[in-house]
């Protein structure tokens, strides 16, 4: 389930955004706590440290849904340069079956220790 | 076929109706039945029905039943999907502003 090849196109909302930044300064809003909590608060993520950091391009997070009726989901944050100096964000945000244990393993259910934030 | 049992269980208008008062939040039967005239026989029938088609589940509580929209059904995911399309682009909206107002 880690790969956008899984992703289930009826469980998950996906959207590219082109943005008039250069791709490390995107980077840094996704990662740096302190700015990425400036338009993506925390009380929306159910643990403000990715659960998965590719260094500079992806970049994932849990999230739990306010009223938490949906159960968790999982957002992935995909920066590139947009050959114009800017950035294009992707943004894949998959529902996952919630209060049902996975068949299979994957990030969903997988209980890593936080990693260290390279930003 | 799935959609076909939603579309059935949707198609009367007490179920539907209850339907639309738990996709507000979920509670017991005796909450659903306040303000409806109908008994608790065949709102146990209706809540039956909507279950079946994954719509409502039901989660035991001590000594009560709790009724609610399935997170995992149909309507539940089409709830998710609905308010994710409209968040995301929000969010892109205050994360622009970020940009412009962060140093290089």
């Amino acid at each position: 389930m880690s790969d956008t090849n899984d992703v289930d196109p009826e469980r998950s909302v996906s959207g590219e955004y082109d943005l008039d930044a250069p791709p490390e300064k995107v980077w840094r809003a996704m990662t740096v706590p302190a700015i990425r909590e400036r338009w993506l608060p925390g009380v929306v993520l159910s643990n403000p440290e990715p659960t998965e950091t590719s260094v500079g391009r992806k970049v994932r997070y849990r999230m739990r849904d306010k009223d938490d009726s949906f159960g968790d989901s999982v957002v992935t944050f995909e920066v590139r340069p947009n050959g114009g100096g800017g950035a294009t964000l992707r943004i894949l945000h998959e529902l996952r079956e919630s209060r049902i244990v996975a068949p299979t393993p994957g990030p969903a259910n997988r209980n890593r220790p936080p990693q260290m934030r390279a930003a | 076929m799935v959609a076909n049992d939603v579309f059935k269980a949707l198609a009367d208008p007490t179920r539907r109706a209850i339907f639309e008062k738990l996709a507000e939040g979920g509670m017991n039967a005796t909450a659903l039945r306040d303000g409806m005239e109908i008994s608790q026989p065949a709102v146990s029938q209706h809540l039956a029905v909507l279950r079946a088609a994954g719509l409502v589940r039901e989660q035991r509580l001590g000594r009560f039943v709790n009724y609610e929209v399935d997170p995992n059904g149909v309507a539940g995911i089409g709830r998710w999907l609905e308010r994710y399309r409209a968040y995301w682009p929000e969010r892109v909206n205050d994360l622009r502003n970020v940009l412009k107002e962060m140093d290089q």
